[in-house]
Formats: C-alpha cells, sequence, structure tokens
C-alpha cells in the first residue's frame, strides 16, 4: 500500500516504534499490511526518516511543552505568527496549517501539537522565549553594568570562546542551569540563563536575561527575582569576556535603547560652549501667524529657549521613566521665617516619573514651572549616565558621590 | 447622584463661641488619667481645625484659626470594633441628612437591601459576571464611632457572598463595606429640623457597583444626597501639615506628598517623602501656639518644604498639583480616598473629613 501523506501530519506509526518527522519533500510509505508481523519489513521502502535517536527522547517533555503553550499565550495573537517565523523551529508548512484566526488558547495547543512532531526540547523553547522578550524588552527592568579591562592589549573578540568560557564558568558554579545565546545584527549579543539549584531542575519562568555588545564595556542585565544568582553571572561575564572587573551602575530603565543611547553616546549631547546668539530657525512669531498679538517677555522666551537647548540639546531625549534622588542636605530658609535652622540634614527621598522623563523635564521651564537653565542635577542625567543619586552638601555646591 | 442644598446655617459667632467654652471646659481636664489616656498627650490631638467654616465655604477664614473641642479619649472608641477601619482604601461621599431613620428598624431596612438588590440583579444590572452569588446585607450600629453626645452614632453596612453551591457551615465572604459617620458633625445636626438623621460622611470600600447598588437604595428610602468627597490641595496641604506633626511611638513612615503636572505632553509626577522626624522638627518650629493650627502656619510649612525643592531642582513645585499625602498617620488622595494607618488618631481624622462632607453639602 502506497500512501501519500501531507507533510503536516505527522503518524505515529506505533508498530514500527517511529515516529515520522516532518520531511522536505513528500513522503512515500509503504505500510505493511495490517496482518504482518512488525519484523517482516519488505525491504524495498523509501521513506525518509530521521535518525532512531533523538536529542530529548521520542517525547517530548511535558515541562517543556507547558512552557512552550504559556510563551504563546504571552504573545499578542497578530504577532504570534511573526515571532514562530523568526524563531524558525516549525517549518514554513507547519505554520501554514495553524488557524490564527482562533482564541489564543487553542493556537497555543496546536503550536504544542506541532513542537511535538518536531520534538522540540528546552533549548529551542528557550530561543522562543528569547525571540518573545529580544520584541517586547521594554516589558523588563535593565540595569546597566560597566565592565573594566586588565590591560591595553587589543584582543579580538572570539563569539565561540566567550559562549564556551561564559557555559563553562556558571556550570562549574551550579550544574542546573538552562544558557542560551543568540545574536542579533547590531552585534547584540543575547543571554538567556534559567537558573536551580543543587537539587532542582531550572525555573524557566524567572530567568535573567543579558545583553552584551561585545565591541563596548557595557552589559545590560535583567536579573530575575532570583538575585542571589547575580554574582555568578557577573563573574561569568568577565571571565567570558577577559575583563578585569564589572560594577553596577546607578542607571537603570525600561527602555533597553535609550539605556544604550545614554552609555554608547548616541544621543546630541548637549553643547558645552555659551552661543550668545539665538538659535536658528526658533521664532517666536512662526508661533502665531497673526500679527496683532505680539508677545510681551519674547526676549525672556527666546532665552529660555536657548537655555533649556544648552542644558538638553536639539535632538530627542532618551526614554527614562524615573529619576531618584536621596537629599541629605541642610535645610537652609529666609532668616526672617524663624523656622527650623538645624545642624543635621534635612533628609528627603525625591522620585520623578514620567512615561518620558527627560522630555518632561525639558517642558518645564518654558511653561514657567521651572527656572531656566534647570537645575544641573536634573540635566546631567544623561551624561553621568546615572537616574539614582545621593546628595549631600558641601560647602556651596552639590556633590553625588 | 447630583448633590442638592442641605438646611440653612446659623450665626457664624454663636458656633464659635460654643467650641470655644468647650475646648476650654475640656481643657481643664488633667491630661493624664491612668491607662485610660494612652495617648502621648490629649492636647496633641486639640488641634485647630482647618477648614474655617465662618465663611460658609470650604477654605480657609480671615483668622484662618480654629480651636478644637478635645476628642473622645481612647477608652471610648474600642479597638477591636473600629479595627476594621484601618488600614483600607476608604472611598469617601458626602450624604445629605436621611429623613425618616429609624435606629431601630435596622434589620428591616437590611432586608429591604437585600430585596432591592435581588431585583436589580433580576433586572440585569449584572455586578458580577457568571457567579451565582447571594447578596447577604448587615446593617449595624457603630456606637463608638462618633465624636460628641449630639453625633449620630455610625452606621455600617456590609455584603457578604455565600455562594449557593456552598455548605452552610462555609464562610462568608465579605464583598463590599459602606459606613456612615459623623464626628463633631454638631454643625449640621443642630441646624436640621426633627425626623432627619445627620451622617454627613460616607465611606466606602469595594466594587464601585456595590457602591451604586446601596447609594441609591438609601437615596429612595431616605430621600438623601451621596456626592464624592474630593480633597482639594489646600485641604491636602492642611492634612499634611497636621499629620506631619503628631508624634509616633516607633519608627513611622515618611512624610509624603505627590505632585502632579499632567497637562505636560509628557505628564510628570513627583514624590516628596521627607524622614518624620525631620518633618516633624520642621512643622514644631513653624507651630506658634500648641492646640491651634492657623492657615499662616501651613502656608509657610508649604512654603519651607517648596523653597528646599526648589533650591536643588530649580522646579516650582507651587505650580504642580498636590494629589496625594501621606504620613504614618493617614494618607489621602484628591479623588476623595483615605487611608487610615493608627487607631490613636482615628477620631481627629474622621472629624476632618466630617468637616469636609458638611462643607460640601452645604
Amino acid at each position: 500500500m502506497h500512501f501519500n501523506l501531507p507533510l503536516s501530519k505527522s503518524v505515529v506509526v506505533s508498530h514500527l516504534g517511529l515516529t515520522l518527522m516532518s520531511a522536505s519533500t513528500e513522503v512515500q510509505l509503504f505500510i505493511p499490511w495490517k496482518g504482518a508481523s512488525p519484523l517482516n519489513l519488505p525491504v524495498a521502502w523509501s521513506y525518509f526518516l530521521q535518525p532512531f535517536s533523538f536529542p530529548g527522547g521520542s517525547i517530548m517533555d511535558e515541562t517543556v511543552a507547558e512552557y512552550i503553550r504559556r510563551t504563546v499565550l504571552k504573545m499578542p495573537r497578530d504577532e504570534i505568527k511573526m515571532m514562530l517565523q523568526k524563531w524558525g523551529f516549525l517549518s514554513e508548512a507547519q505554520l501554514q496549517t495553524l488557524n490564527f484566526h482562533q482564541q489564543k488558547d487553542n493556537i497555543s495547543q496546536e503550536v504544542v501539537q506541532l513542537c511535538e512532531e518536531n520534538s522540540a526540547g528546552i533549548k529551542q523553547a528557550a530561543a522562543l522565549d528569547i525571540i518573545y522578550n529580544h520584541i517586547y524588552q521594554n516589558k523588563r527592568m535593565w540595569s546597566v553594568y560597566q565592565m573594566k579591562k586588565s590591560g591595553e592589549e587589543e584582543e579580538y573578540f572570539d563569539i565561540a570562546d566567550f559562549k564556551k568560557k561564559f557555559k563553562g564558568r556558571i556550570r562549574s558554579a551550579l550544574k542546573n542551569v538552562t544558557i542560551t545565546f543568540k545574536e542579533y545584527e547590531d552585534n547584540a549579543i543575547w543571554i538567556r540563563v534559567a537558573w536551580g539549584t543543587p537539587h532542582k531542575k531550572p525555573n524557566q519562568y524567572k530567568p535573567s536575561y543579558v545583553v552584551y555588545h561585545s565591541q563596548t564595556p557595557y552589559v545590560f542585565i535583567s536579573a530575575s527575582v532570583l538575585k542571589s544568582n547575580l554574582p555568578l553571572l557577573c563573574q561569568a561575564l568577565i571571565v567570558a569576556s577577559n575583563y578585569r572587573d564589572i560594577r553596577e551602575m546607578e542607571l537603570r530603565s525600561h527602555s533597553l535603547n535609550s539605556l544604550k543611547d545614554i552609555v554608547f553616546k548616541r544621543y546630541s549631547q548637549n553643547f558645552q560652549t555659551y552661543s550668545p546668539k539665538p538659535v536658528q530657525g526658533w521664532n517666536v512669531e512662526a508661533e502665531n501667524a497673526d500679527r496683532r498679538i505680539v508677545h510681551e517677555n519674547r526676549s525672556v522666551k527666546e532665552r529660555i529657549h536657548r537655555l533649556n537647548q544648552e542644558s538638553f540639546g536639539c535632538g530627542p531625549q532618551p526614554k527614562l521613566e524615573f529619576a531618584q534622588y536621596r537629599l541629605d542636605t541642610m535645610f537652609k530658609s529666609d532668616p526672617k521665617m524663624d523656622v527650623l535652622d538645624k545642624k543635621e540634614p534635612f533628609r528627603c527621598l525625591v522620585k520623578f516619573s514620567s512615561p518620558h522623563l527627560l522630555e518632561s523635564l525639558k517642558s518645564l521651564a518654558p511653561l514657567g514651572m521651572a527656572d531656566a537653565p534647570l537645575s544641573p542635577l536634573l540635566t546631567c542625567i544623561t551624561h553621568k549616565a546615572r537616574n539614582y543619586f545621593k546628595i549631600r552638601e558641601k560647602k556651596e555646591s552639590f556633590v553625588s558621590p | 447622584m447630583a448633590a442638592r442644598r442641605g438646611p440653612a446655617r446659623g450665626p457664624t459667632g454663636a458656633r464659635f463661641e460654643r467650641r470655644r467654652r468647650a475646648a476650654a471646659a475640656m481643657a481643664e481636664e488633667p491630661p493624664e488619667d491612668g491607662a485610660a489616656r494612652t495617648l502621648p498627650s490629649l492636647r496633641q490631638l486639640s488641634r485647630g481645625l482647618p477648614f474655617g467654616r465662618s465663611h460658609g465655604r470650604l477654605g480657609i477664614s480671615a483668622s484662618g484659626r480654629l480651636t478644637l473641642p478635645a476628642l473622645c479619649s481612647q477608652e471610648n472608641l474600642d479597638a477591636q470594633k473600629t479595627a476594621f477601619v484601618l488600614r483600607k482604601a476608604w472611598t469617601l461621599y458626602s450624604v445629605t441628612p436621611l429623613y425618616g431613620f429609624r435606629r431601630g428598624c435596622l434589620r428591616d431596612y437590611a432586608r429591604l437591601l437585600s430585596a432591592f438588590i435581588a431585583a436589580e440583579k433580576q433586572k440585569g444590572l449584572a455586578v458580577e459576571v457568571g457567579v451565582e452569588l447571594d447578596i447577604k446585607v448587615a446593617l449595624s450600629s457603630l456606637a463608638d464611632l462618633r465624636g460628641s453626645e449630639l453625633d449620630q452614632a455610625g452606621l455600617l453596612v456590609q455584603l457578604s457572598s455565600r455562594s449557593r453551591a456552598s455548605s452552610r457551615n462555609s464562610e462568608d465572604k465579605l464583598l463590599w463595606s459602606g459606613w456612615f459617620c459623623s464626628m463633631f458633625g454638631d454643625d449640621l445636626s443642630e441646624n436640621v429640623p426633627e425626623n432627619f438623621t445627620c451622617l454627613p460622611l460616607f465611606l466606602t470600600h469595594g466594587a464601585e457597583s456595590y457602591t451604586a447598588l446601596v447609594g441609591s437604595w438609601f437615596q429612595k428610602t431616605f430621600d438623601c444626597c451621596f456626592r464624592r468627597l474630593a480633597i482639594s490641595p489646600l485641604n491636602l496641604s492642611w492634612m499634611v501639615a497636621m499629620w506631619a506633626g503628631y508624634k509616633l511611638e516607633r519608627a513611622a513612615s515618611a512624610v509624603e506628598l505627590v505632585f502632579s503636572m499632567p497637562r505636560l505632553s509628557h505628564p510628570l509626577d513627583i514624590s516628596y517623602a521627607i524622614h518624620p522626624e525631620d518633618a516633624k522638627a520642621l512643622w514644631d518650629t513653624v507651630q506658634k501656639t500648641p492646640g491651634e493650627i492657623t492657615q499662616g502656619e501651613v502656608a509657610i510649612f508649604m512654603d519651607c518644604l517648596y523653597a528646599h525643592f526648589h533650591r536643588h531642582f530649580k522646579i516650582h513645585l507651587s505650580a504642580a498639583k498636590l494629589v496625594k499625602v501621606s504620613t504614618g498617620i493617614a494618607s489621602a488622595h484628591c479623588d476623595g480616598i483615605v487611608k487610615i494607618l493608627h487607631s490613636q488618631y482615628l477620631p481627629g481624622v474622621l472629624m476632618l473629613l466630617t468637616e469636609l462632607a458638611i462643607s460640601q453639602i452645604q
């Protein structure tokens, strides 16, 4: 008997003990007659079959199946197809069989079934998770770390060597980990680490993510809740990248790209030189074509605008969501007011938050809500690459340690 | 729930005078009175009422100064019975006096309200989708929650659910609670004719849909009006100044002011949190007369905070909107949401809120 099997269907030819893998060509399967003993196989079979030994065993692990199902559920429905394509684990033909117009619950079930056909393992599941998190990187909170080099030797960066050393360092301390790498076009290496304990398998639902640009000393880490693994992670990074030391910067945000903009200095920087000429192209009158309206304090407005430009630069600001200042400065008041005159600091914690903090701060002076130039405590955020500050009094000026 | 005007108010001077006499009378009592007065200082609570109603409007009078009748001491307020108030976010409403309310008919009212809720559910005003719930209504009097004898006792309404599927010994789950109260609300009650019950403050915790149900039943039955009680930035600043000055035995949480600048192209929120000891130290130097607060003092306190902030950031906080204040005693949000953390100062906070409610009614 000949069967022309459509490729999407997987046939578990149980009495042969084999699972037919998805093949790139049509398969002609010669199935022995129902009564025949499995051992009496006709020799002349033409079929295309995967090798007998599969990496993860013949049946996909339940935990892997569940993890893939949940990862697909996280995705917005109209993006599932795109992400599965990026993943590349399911063939285009398999993807064609999926109905993306049904409930996500059902879509995810079908995806899991297809993955079962392909015998997905944890490696593939982790790769899918990286793809999701790369696209939705702004859902996570990222911290920035800076590494310091030991010497000045120019070393050629070898990605294979990096991966080997990284995995080696982590595994030497902890056996139960899942480590996955993915490289992207902008020279970013994404690393996903799922942590276990000596006695427990890795928790795939709380992985740490690391983004490393090999040409820079900066690492962006979105640690999971399991903070105890952070030192090991940092160690593995410096070992793998041949650095001497690593320290956490006081810079945190959801917007990974903005963090990169700040530390890679990709934003337009404020001009250090003072330019007395008014900024070209900004005209108060242009705001209002009606000549009957005259701006009384035009020169003030222009001055404010110019000072603002000098502090913040002309281009778009990196996107940060908050800045926090711990103030340990003295309370100074007008002596007439006859109030608090303590010798100890007036302890405060000030937190600014906004969907786009720097643009928000930039808009304050022109609206009259702040003086221009704005305080250097706020304007230094980008070039000092930090949004957590501790301010202490030092004679007349402020210092942040 | 539109507002309606309440009964007319009496002359300013007489009311003011009565309070002062009351304060003087209470002030003569010895502050230390054994274990009953566990408050650090009864006088501590004798702070001026911020909202001078001598001008008939919520805000500050010309003198902006009031002295408070001393509050009920701890013994009157059973901590057990009032524990349900603490650490919950209560949404505030002002209520006009209830007509024809009989304290003895609470059980009947509970039955009627229960029937009303069931009827509304039948009509299709589903409060919970897909869940078969029996709503049980309980009305009870809170005899302790009152300021003076002139106040009506508080009234508590609780909605609990008992799933039909469960057995009789399953616990009732509290779905929603709301309580009416009047804490030194004499201003309102003394001018009100017979048959009216004055409980100007209404606090709710639970789903909005239940609040609407209970509110509409009360409106229909007692011909009263509910209105959401917003708290202006001015009153928030009074609250934070007052509460920052209270002493708390153990380490308290920070005195936090939250400002918002919503109309920017990218809205900005600023949280300004001050160490409670430092905030109290500042307030203590500002306040000149114990037992009294003036508008001037509150303004100075706020100006100091604004100035300190401006010195560092060059931002004028006074141009922003104060939306929330939070201290170890209580926190309040401008949308009319409060959370009370300390039973010790519960009367004081309730008195402030009663005052606000009355001002909104009148």
